[in-house]
């Protein structure tokens, strides 16, 4: 379809978060799923290569959420993080309690498009498209992060573990909006990693990036590790064969190639028109190998 | 749907309907044809406007989600009689070539220079990454910015201006 034809689309605002659940609940009855509109950096573009509505066909019922406050705040408690569904990733970045207790959000943010979509894009967005290519969900999966979702049956929190179930499927109910996400933070000062691979550092989707933080404990070993990698399966991948390797013995024992076996298992990546599945397994391995070998292992 | 936004500093209504890009309302009825429209699918840039302060891809943005909001669009920036710092040295160092790119960079650019003073060449092309080039190859257009920063620094106009609210790069990764 054209872009013209979102002239016919609807754009209704709420008073609040009870009136969202509340009006996605009814649609959902209807089998209908509104469009809960941020950012609109994914959503506006995919108006372009729409078919265009049949005849008689109405419009999808689009509702501003940018500006809802209740979604918006990034707020850490404790060791608690938790950043609301439609807050920027500009909001992350400019949050003194990122920049100090989850670097890895900061630094992975900066990657995310440009500035321009950075002050628009949201993690709530790239959770609810669940893009296996997304960057912020790579690094959500590496903090293990709780994804908060409401409705008017009630709150629900979705360990990241239980979220995703296959290609831009997850198990968020048609009635359920996605509130925010909650990180219980490693301790501060602890190991993290960010390696983004693609076309270019900007405005690229990524061939493949991997999001890791650590706690060491005594002995050298690791008492928490969490790995999310973007584009090299379905969904976002946790590599647990690769943490339960990691975290089964020092990390002076870890051997490159029982590394790289843990990583092959672990991935499904596929030809596309950003890259071959084999440069991606090649690239899960190798920044999988970095991450630990800044952990300190030898691999 | 009635929005009322204030535009370069002016209160200005529209009626449109609300999935109208912003930049059409701008470049249409709001008559502000400086901000170029590019690829309309948020790459490349040539439609960075100012909203509330922040760049955006006006394609992107539906004016619906405006209402009550400050944009700034290059002919916010100054006109051929009162060039801002930044057009000027654009101008005078070679920044612009066909020009389509050239409404969204100063935007960009001013969105830098509003934060970090004096940006390091590595500040200034992470702030213009996303905005494509196709004339310049880029050097021209960062040589301009830093111009800019130093012409305003002699001129004492932003010496206010706070550094960082954004971060300085750095590396990978870290531990302590």
């Amino acid at each position: 379809m054209s872009l013209a034809e979102l002239s016919r689309f609807e754009l209704r605002r709420v008073g609040g978060l009870g009136a969202l659940c509340e009006l996605v609940a009814e649609a959902a009855g209807r089998g209908e799923a509104p469009v809960l509109l941020a950012g609109g950096t994914d959503w506006v573009v995919e108006q372009e290569l729409r078919p265009p509505l049949g005849p008689g066909e109405a419009p999808p019922l689009v509702v501003d959420i940018s500006r809802m406050t209740e979604l918006r705040g990034v707020e850490l408690a404790g060791d608690r993080l938790r950043i609301g569904a439609a807050a920027t990733y500009l909001d992350i970045r400019r949050s003194a309690a990122v920049l100090e207790r989850a670097p890895l959000l900061d630094r992975m943010a900066r990657d995310v498009g440009a500035v321009q979509i950075q002050a628009r894009g949201t993690l709530g967005g790239n959770l609810a498209t669940a893009s296996p290519a997304a960057d912020g969900v790579a690094a959500l999966a590496a903090y293990d992060a709780t994804v908060v979702v409401r409705s008017v049956r009630g709150e629900r929190r979705i360990p990241f573990g239980a979220l995703q179930t296959g290609y831009k499927r997850t198990t968020r109910a048609a009635d359920e909006v996605i509130v925010a996400v909650e990180i219980d933070l490693p301790e501060a000062g602890s190991p993290w990693f960010w390696r983004k691979v693609g076309a270019r550092r900007a405005q690229a989707i990524s061939k493949v990036a991997l999001a890791g933080v650590a706690e060491l404990a005594p002995g050298g070993r690791l008492a928490r590790l969490g790995v999310g990698v973007a584009s090299v399966a379905p969904v976002t991948a946790l590599l647990p064969s690769v943490r339960a390797l990691a975290l089964s013995r020092p990390l002076s024992a870890l051997k490159a190639a029982e590394v790289d076996a843990a990583v092959d298992a672990d991935v499904s990546p596929i030809d596309d028109v950003r890259s071959t599945a084999a440069y991606r397994a090649h690239c899960a391995r190798a920044v999988t190998r970095e991450f630990l070998r800044q952990l300190g292992a030898p691999v | 749907m009635r929005v009322s936004l204030v535009v370069n500093g002016s209160p200005r209504e529209v009626d449109l309907p609300p999935l109208t890009r912003l930049l059409d309302a701008l470049r249409g009825p709001l008559g502000l044809t400086g901000t170029k429209e590019g690829c309309a699918e948020g790459e490349c840039g040539s439609c960075t406007v100012l909203l509330d302060g922040d760049p955006v891809n006006a394609c992107l943005v539906a004016i619906g989600q405006c209402e009550g909001r400050e944009v700034t669009t290059v002919e916010g920036l100054g006109d051929a009689a009162h060039l801002s710092p930044l057009q000027r040295c654009f101008i005078e160092e070679g920044g612009a070539q066909c020009g389509i790119c050239t409404p969204g960079v100063l935007i960009a650019a001013t969105h830098l220079l509003s934060r970090v003073a004096k940006p390091t060449e590595l500040e200034v092309r992470e702030a213009l990454a996303g905005n494509l080039c196709r004339c310049t190859g880029y050097q021209r257009i960062v040589e301009s910015v830093r111009a800019a920063a130093a012409l305003r620094s002699t001129l004492g106009g932003s010496a206010q201006a706070t550094r960082a609210e954004l971060p300085t790069p750095r590396g990978e990764g870290g531990a302590s």
